[in-house]
């Protein structure tokens, strides 16, 4: 469904972010996006999304393919009704606004008749909403708006939607609910999901398949569930020793291991 | 009876001050030109009675026309550059925009008052001890209409809501495949629109000459009294400070007036630093 081919970003015409990242997200599957802070990750959906011009950004280099059309280019708004939606890092909710008129923004490019419907459908997602409707939504909770983020995504009917660290600084317990979600919009709804994390346990849990991110190049990818056994990741992401158990202090080397990546 | 004169002044800075917040809260720009953009307006409406002798409503309809036009072009060669720039780049702008359209006017026109021009019927009402000019009924009722349906738009209309989305976020909208800019073109046209009818009216009283962007001058601080984000507030800030300008010219003097404007912008700052209406900044805690 999407494909991006040695795509290289640059911010201001200097910077460069992305250093020829391809990867694939078939149709219909969650596929996530793991690394460091600084990666490159962010980067990556806004340039797929068409974000990236407000920031100086541009597609330098490569192409980024969406259902056999090229999309690097266009104007966000463009690429929002072809179907890609990206939910921003950041809880970037309309905060003056309420739940309601941030969802009923969420689905401005979809016919006025169809709002109604798509409105209850979100709240059958997300029940807690439904008695906040009202509410501004700069008060709610971190977990509250990131449910609304969704919604408001969902709002727009995407065929691939793009997550951006959807657990950022929420209690384990509402990233579980929220990953729950996650997995109903993949089943139900169909929704190819393209997911960014730095909580690699629970993407990598989530996802079938995954890439690894580092310093704008893909470094690492596969099946999900072969990334979660990989040494590598479990020492670097997921914090865990030789024989998965938790590093001690008193275990730690005074030189640190190369990753290899292989 | 100043009070009646007031209201009806009022309901005029009322109606520009609302275009000020329309614009404001699309694109969050201070629009210092808004006194300048009635000027054209106000000149153009002129121009189409008087040169080109059209008849009353075509005259109001080529120079609202004109003013939706202007607000859309301003923004296009000016402001659109500044997405993203600081605000004081934006405010910086516009102010010197005012310059180049008080020089526009004044090459084409000349700098001298133009020959007076009734936009409605001269002609006149008396209700008990008061005397009222049916200018002056129509310019109030047109005025507070034209705000009233402005206010409707913003509140209950989809693009109206796209606009106060936009208002909280350039990026975010887009992501939502909301087209800023077109968002951006309506608000500065329906800013336009308020300016030129503002001007229009207060030609018809006031006579056309340069001196009515003055208005624009007294309207910005009835936009931030009433709340930078709020247009009902600006109508009721408008009326506010046409009341208090006409009792004070009233019973001081006539030098009074606009000073005192100043001094209720002054107090209210100091009480409600977002205006009446505006929205407080949120802050979680």
């Amino acid at each position: 469904m999407l494909t991006l081919s040695n795509v290289e970003v640059k911010y201001a015409g200097v910077i460069l972010v992305l250093r020829g990242v391809s990867l694939q997200v078939p149709e219909g599957k969650i596929v996530s996006l793991l690394g460091s802070n600084g990666a490159g990750k962010t980067t990556t959906l806004k340039a797929i999304s068409g974000l990236l011009r407000t920031e100086l950004g541009e597609v330098t280099a490569g192409a980024i393919e969406y259902q056999g059309r090229r999309i690097d280019g266009l104007d966000p708004e463009q690429i929002a009704k072809m179907g890609i939606i990206q939910v921003m890092e950041g809880r970037k909710v309309l905060k003056h606004l309420t739940v309601e008129e941030n969802l009923r923004l969420g689905g401005y490019i979809r016919p006025n008749g169809e709002v109604r419907r798509d409105l209850e459908r979100v709240y059958g997602y997300f029940p807690r909403l439904r008695n906040r409707r009202n509410a501004v939504s700069g008060y709610l909770s971190g977990g509250e708006q990131q449910m609304m983020l969704i919604g408001r995504a969902m709002m727009a009917r995407p065929r691939l939607m793009l997550l951006d660290e959807p657990s950022m600084g929420l209690a384990p317990l509402i990233v579980r609910e929220i990953y729950e979600i996650v997995r109903r919009l993949s089943a139900e709804e169909r929704t190819t999901i393209l997911l960014v994390e730095q909580n690699a346990k629970a993407a990598l849990a989530t996802s079938e398949l995954a890439y690894v991110l580092e310093n704008g190049r893909v470094v690492l990818d596969g099946p999900a569930a072969a990334l979660a056994e990989n040494e590598d990741i479990r020492e670097f992401y997921l914090g865990l020793g030789k024989l998965g158990e938790k590093k001690s202090y008193r275990a730690v080397k005074t030189y640190k291991r190369r990753k290899r990546w292989l | 009876m100043l009070v009646i004169s007031g209201a009806m002044n009022g309901a005029i800075y009322g109606l520009v001050a609302l275009g000020f917040v329309l614009v404001y809260k699309a694109s969050a720009v201070l629009n210092f030109a808004q006194g300048y953009m009635l000027l054209l307006g106000a000149y153009l409406f002129w121009f189409s009675k008087v040169t080109l002798g059209l008849p009353l409503v075509a005259a109001l309809l080529l120079s609202v026309g004109a003013g939706f036009l202007v607000g859309i072009l301003i923004e296009r060669l000016t402001l659109r550059r500044l997405i993203g720039q600081p605000l004081i780049s934006m405010i910086t702008v516009t102010i010197f925009l005012s310059l180049v359209l008080e020089g526009l006017v004044s090459m084409i026109w000349g700098t001298y008052p133009l020959q007076h021009v009734t936009v409605f019927h001269d002609s006149t009402i008396r209700l008990g001890r008061l005397v009222l000019t049916t200018q002056s009924l129509l310019a109030f009722g047109l005025a507070l209409s034209v705000a009233g349906a402005l206010i409707a738009f913003f509140r209950f209309t989809r693009m109206g809501l796209a606009m106060r989305g936009v208002a909280e976020g350039h990026q975010i909208v887009q992501s939502m495949g909301i087209s800023v800019r077109r968002i951006l073109n309506v608000s500065w046209g329906l800013a336009g629109i308020a300016a030129s009818i503002g001007g229009i009216l207060m030609g018809g009283t006031l006579g056309f000459q340069l001196g009515l962007s003055q208005i624009g001058l007294l309207a910005i601080p009835a936009a931030f009294i009433g709340g930078l984000e709020s247009p009902e507030g600006a109508v009721l800030g408008g009326l506010l400070i046409g009341l208090s300008e006409s009792i004070v010219s009233g019973y001081v003097g006539n030098a009074a007036g606009v000073p005192a404007a100043f001094v209720i912008l002054i107090a209210t700052m100091l009480f409600r630093p977002y205006g009446f209406f505006g929205l407080e900044r949120i802050e979680r805690v």
